[in-house]
């Protein structure tokens, strides 16, 4: 039985090429976007399981509560740890410190690398049990140890063997290498990082925290004052068992609260555990509650996903339907010759799961040429597992619901034709079936209406965030990270060595890169302030010649200045500060902190240094030569880039020969953040081709059967004098009003979605009403031209032919 | 008896208005009758055919076939009976297209319960006694319409029926391809086979044992 419906469903698909290109190629686009996102979501969901503890694992946050408006943060205080550890011995299997991951300088002999690297307590080998290629999971117990990854141990060592070398950290520590773990796989995220250029880095190597505490005086003094209030250090916990979770939850939540001065209390600081299972796809928060991350892109494309999947369905049953006539004949005659219903139901499901799969091995195909270009667009070192049987599984899985949603309709459809009707040949493809088939059609559309309106809002959306004044210059500025202390006290004699010999215009130095925050306070007070506002603002300490460097906007006032030696303790506000203090006349105001008194001498504009999509958060600027982490440099214009670089690498061998010469173009680290967003827009632009054509090639298979079912009926209009443009019309006008239907079904559906979107953004666009016009519009031209090529065919033919066919 | 109609009717309603396609049909089939069905264009010949092949279902009067009461039979029976006891013969053939000579005949086999030996066996039986065995890898399109109509009795036939019904047989073809089917269905009539069939023609009709005459769906 199965012989025979395979011999004619091979013949029908072979002898029908058009129609079968159409049915398998569409549904094998549509199943290579599926399994691709598929993948893509597979990739996402499993990041950080490689821990084999990552159900127990857990980062501890702070909420903050400050007038009324809670932020989640994961700086934390140095005695916590202990207190943790100490007050509740039993919950936890480790307590780690952790300092903030970054950029030091590694060397090895003649050998300096720039290599990203963590500091943490004992036991965070254990924590995150990290596979140990050399040494074991103790290694961290000797206080002057480093593990590396082994890319970075064949970096510095090659083959040889590494356990044992010497190593110096930032030309100041000196450590003993003790294990060498496996690389960490792509899809972990073990660190929270502040650097957006540092994002996706690759963990090069842990040192001990006794490290850290003897390059570090400020860290020293943390441990011995024990700092309540000085949060900058990260804490990472393994409870002792998953289901203490919530339970160790409540119990911690008050751990800091009870110990931070009054003045902190005021912000009512309650800890939590944020699980590692949760850290990479709900990552973000908003008013203190885990408000989504990555995992919103996974439902979105995994919608998307479905979506393309069910438009390439939609084909399936249109065309089957449409050419049902065809297959009437069929199912009359073997209705006569004894078949019933059922065993019709069952030849149907079979030819479309045939056809099925068929398009899934063309879909698997698809995914293996398509995969290395996805890859770099989504971020993502995707392998296709053909090799595993759960893929298989998933695959057949995929298969069955896709040949039973694409055929159920159309088996019930055609085996219930009566044999005597059809083969009278009086049956015309039914009514039903021809509104079923005009809501189908009108359904593609309107998913590729709100595709291509989505896409061009997300489109303005970034466009419109880059616009955004960025308050400074970013041409030609570039930033080194002072790794090592190398520089410490070189300011004046770098700065004319620059200005002098290289092809800088300026140089200043500043505490934080211009496109992150590293620093902020609270404890401001101000005439006229509110005693129940609690503050926290945003510092930078700067040079003098900051403002000169990065082309900052003075709006009122002026900029630090070497001739007025009071300016060493003055304070320039941004226009931000300025709002959030309430100043009427900011210049001259006195501002209290605990060091004392500081005038204000100028205003400047915003600059735009975290997230492009928030607002600009209130900022001091103020002269600290002692805080200073970055250079920044200004490039003269009228100089080579490649000769100015040279230059500049060279003088800062003369200063620090042992640092390896790294910096940072400021545009491009700002223009890192919006890699999440242009990587969205980019996928969400290719889904938006990808379902025109799938729907169009639906629509070119539907225009073509109608277009040959009316061949005579345009014979007969022809021959009474009908103009081609007339016939063209009237063959493309129904596709008109469906897709105008489409589209009037679309806004409202395309205008919520995106708005819930937009909620992600503080600083959002307006949803203007052309962007539907132009989406329709897009759509209907894309369609007509696809259903003009069967009409004009149409609509030209030689009448006597097509009446000689009847 | 192989079957007897009584007080056959048959209508449809058309804007309130009562059209029958057949009034008061009485008659009865012996085994082994060779019956043409006459009458003009439109007289209700095929309906009656399609009634007495079961395809098609009538409003009032009694149905007998062999033993069964096909008018108080559900949907399902009524198509086992037809399926083992009724082969159909069509004007236009009504071959699958997409399918051989040899897999047209044994299509009908595969609704039934043969095992594929048996089924072989069968098909080359009537390869072999239509004198087609040539042509048995070949498609519909790739025969005249005589030969093609031979494959179509042939079908009729492979599942062993009791009755063949025809609805004009001939029509699509030339006389002399004609006469031959006729001398078939001659053939196939002595070795026992009882068949109805539908003819425009009073020379076909005379290969019959009995014609029935309808006008307007009554027989005259
Ligand atoms: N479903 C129907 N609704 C209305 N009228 C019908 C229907 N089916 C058949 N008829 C009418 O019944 C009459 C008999 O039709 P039938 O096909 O049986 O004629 P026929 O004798 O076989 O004619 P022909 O020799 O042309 O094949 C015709 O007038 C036809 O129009
Ligand atoms: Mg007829």
């Amino acid at each position: 039985m199965f012989k025979n419906y395979l011999k004619i469903a091979a013949r029908n698909l072979f002898n029908n090429k058009t129609y079968s290109f159409i049915n398998i190629g569409g549904l094998a686009l549509g199943l290579a976007v599926s399994i691709l996102i598929g993948l893509w979501i597979h990739d996402e969901k499993s990041f950080n399981t490689n821990f084999s503890n990552h159900d127990r694992i857990a980062q501890v946050l702070v909420n903050k509560t400050n007038n009324g408006e809670v932020r989640t943060r994961f700086t934390l205080p140095y005695p916590l740890a202990d207190e943790l550890r100490n007050v509740h011995p039993n919950d936890f299997n480790h307590v780690v410190m952790s300092s903030f991951p970054g950029d030091n300088v590694l060397s090895s002999k003649e050998k300096n690398l720039n290599k990203y690297g963590v500091f943490m307590e004992q036991g965070a080998l254990r924590l995150f049990s990290l596979h140990m290629l050399k040494g074991n999971q103790s290694a961290l117990n000797d206080p002057n140890a480093i593990v590396i990854s082994e890319s970075t141990a064949k970096a510095f060592f090659g083959d040889k063997e590494p356990i044992g070398k010497t190593m110096h950290l930032n030309n100041d520590a000196v450590v003993t290498v003790r294990g060498v773990f496996e690389d960490l796989p792509h899809n972990s995220n073990i660190f929270e990082t502040l650097a957006a250029f540092s994002e996706g880095k690759p963990l090069d190597f842990i040192a001990p925290w006794t490290v850290y505490v003897s390059m570090y005086e400020w860290v020293k003094t943390a441990r011995d004052r024990k700092l309540w209030d000085n949060n900058s250090y990260q804490v990472y916990v393994e409870v002792s068992n998953q289901s203490k979770l919530q339970a160790v939850n409540d119990k911690i939540k008050h751990a800091l609260y009870d110990h931070v001065p009054d003045l902190t209390k005021k912000s009512n600081p309650e800890i939590f555990l944020h699980p590692m299972n949760d850290w990479h796809l709900k990552s973000s928060f908003k008013n203190g509650v885990s408000s989504g991350g990555a995992i919103q892109y996974v439902r979105m494309f995994g919608i998307i996903g479905v979506f393309v999947l069910l438009l390439a369905c939609i084909n399936f049953m249109n065309l089957s339907t449409a050419r049902s006539q065809r297959r009437a004949k069929e199912v009359g005659i073997r209705k006569t010759v004894g078949s019933n219903k059922n065993q019709l139901i069952g030849q149907f499901l079979f030819e479309s799961f045939l056809v099925t799969f068929c398009a899934f091995v063309l879909a698997c195909a698809l995914v293996g040429v398509l995969l290395p270009v996805f890859n770099p667009l989504a971020n993502k070192q995707i392998v296709f597992p053909l090799a595993k049987p759960m893929f298989w599984c998933i695959g057949l899985g995929l298969v069955l619901i896709t040949s039973l949603l694409a055929g159920s309709y159309p088996a019930l459809y055609l085996s219930s034709f009566h044999p005597i009707k059809v083969l009278k040949g009086t049956i015309q493809s039914g009514k039903s079936a021809t509104s079923f088939r005009k809501v189908l059609v009108v359904v593609q559309f309107m998913v590729s209406i709100i595709l291509v309106s989505g896409t061009i809002l997300v489109n303005r959306q970034i466009q419109h965030t880059k616009n955004r004044p960025i308050g400074y210059e970013q041409n030609g500025l570039i930033m080194v990270e002072k790794t090592t202390a190398d520089f410490e006290g070189k300011y004046n004699t770098l700065r004319e060595a620059f200005k002098n010999n290289t092809g800088v215009i300026e140089m200043s130095e500043s505490s934080s890169p211009m496109t992150e925050v590293w620093h902020s306070n609270g404890g401001y007070e101000w005439e006229g302030k509110d005693p129940n506002f609690i503050t926290n603002i945003v510092n930078f300490y700067v040079s003098h010649d900051y403002g000169k460097t990065i082309g900052w906007e003075v709006k009122e006032g002026r900029d630090f200045s070497r001739d007025f030696a009071s300016d060493s303790t003055a304070y320039v506000l941004n226009e931000a500060a300025v709002e959030y203090m309430g100043l009427q006349d900011p210049v001259g105001k006195t501002i209290r902190w605990y060091d004392g008194e500081h005038k204000v001498i100028g205003v400047v504009k915003n600059l735009l240094t975290e997230s492009p999509f928030e607002p600009v958060k209130q900022a001091i600027y103020s002269i600290n030569y002692q805080e200073t982490n970055w250079i920044n440099l200004k490039l003269s214009p009228d100089k080579s880039l490649a000769q100015s670089l040279e230059q500049i690498e060279m003088e800062f061998a003369q200063i620090a020969p042992n640092v390896p010469f790294e910096y940072h173009f400021v545009d491009d680290a700002f223009g890192n953040k919006f890699k999440a967003e242009e990587r969205m827009r980019k996928l969400s632009e290719i889904f938006s081709v990808l379902a025109i054509f799938i729907s169009c090639l639906g629509l070119y298979g539907l225009s073509a059967f109608i277009a040959e079912r009316r061949t005579k009926e345009i014979g007969i209009r022809k021959v009474l004098g009908a103009s081609i443009l007339s016939l063209f019309k009237m063959l493309s006008w129904d596709f008109v009003v469906l897709i105008l239907l489409s589209g009037l079904i679309a806004i409202p559906v395309a205008y919520y979605l995106i708005l819930q979107w937009l909620q992600n953004y503080t600083y959002q666009i307006n949803i203007p009403w052309w962007v539907f016009g132009v989406a329709i519009s897009c759509v209907m031209l894309t369609a007509l031209f696809t259903v003009s090529y069967q009409a004009v065919r149409a609509a030209t033919s030689n009448p006597m032919k097509s009446l000689r066919t009847e | 008896m192989l079957l007897q109609l009584k007080n056959i009717f048959k209508w449809v309603n058309s804007g309130g208005q009562r059209i029958f396609l057949l009034k008061d049909i009485n008659f009865e089939v012996s085994e082994g009758e060779f019956i043409s069905i006459m009458g003009p264009s439109g007289s209700g010949k095929s309906t009656l055919l399609n009634v007495i092949g079961m395809l098609d279902g009538f409003d009032e009067g009694e149905y007998h076939f062999l033993d069964e009461s096909v008018h108080s039979l559900k949907e399902k029976h009524r198509s086992n009976l037809y399926k083992e006891y009724i082969g159909f013969v069509f004007q236009s053939y009504h071959l699958l297209d997409d399918l051989t000579v040899k897999e047209n005949l044994e299509m009908p086999l595969l609704y039934k319960k043969y095992s594929s030996s048996e089924r072989k066996a069968k098909v080359a039986d009537m390869l072999d006694r239509f004198n087609i065995v040539g042509k048995k890898d070949l498609f519909p399109a790739q025969l005249s319409g005589g030969q093609q109509q031979l494959v179509g009795i042939a079908r009729a036939l492979i599942s062993n029926p009791k009755l063949i019904l025809a609805d004009e047989p001939t029509g699509n073809l030339n006389s002399k391809q004609g006469e031959e089917i006729m001398e078939l269905f001659k053939k196939l009539n002595d070795e026992g086979v009882t068949i109805i069939q539908v003819t425009h023609s009073e020379k076909n009709a005379a290969y019959g044992s009995r014609v029935i005459n309808l006008l307007d769906g009554r027989m005259i």
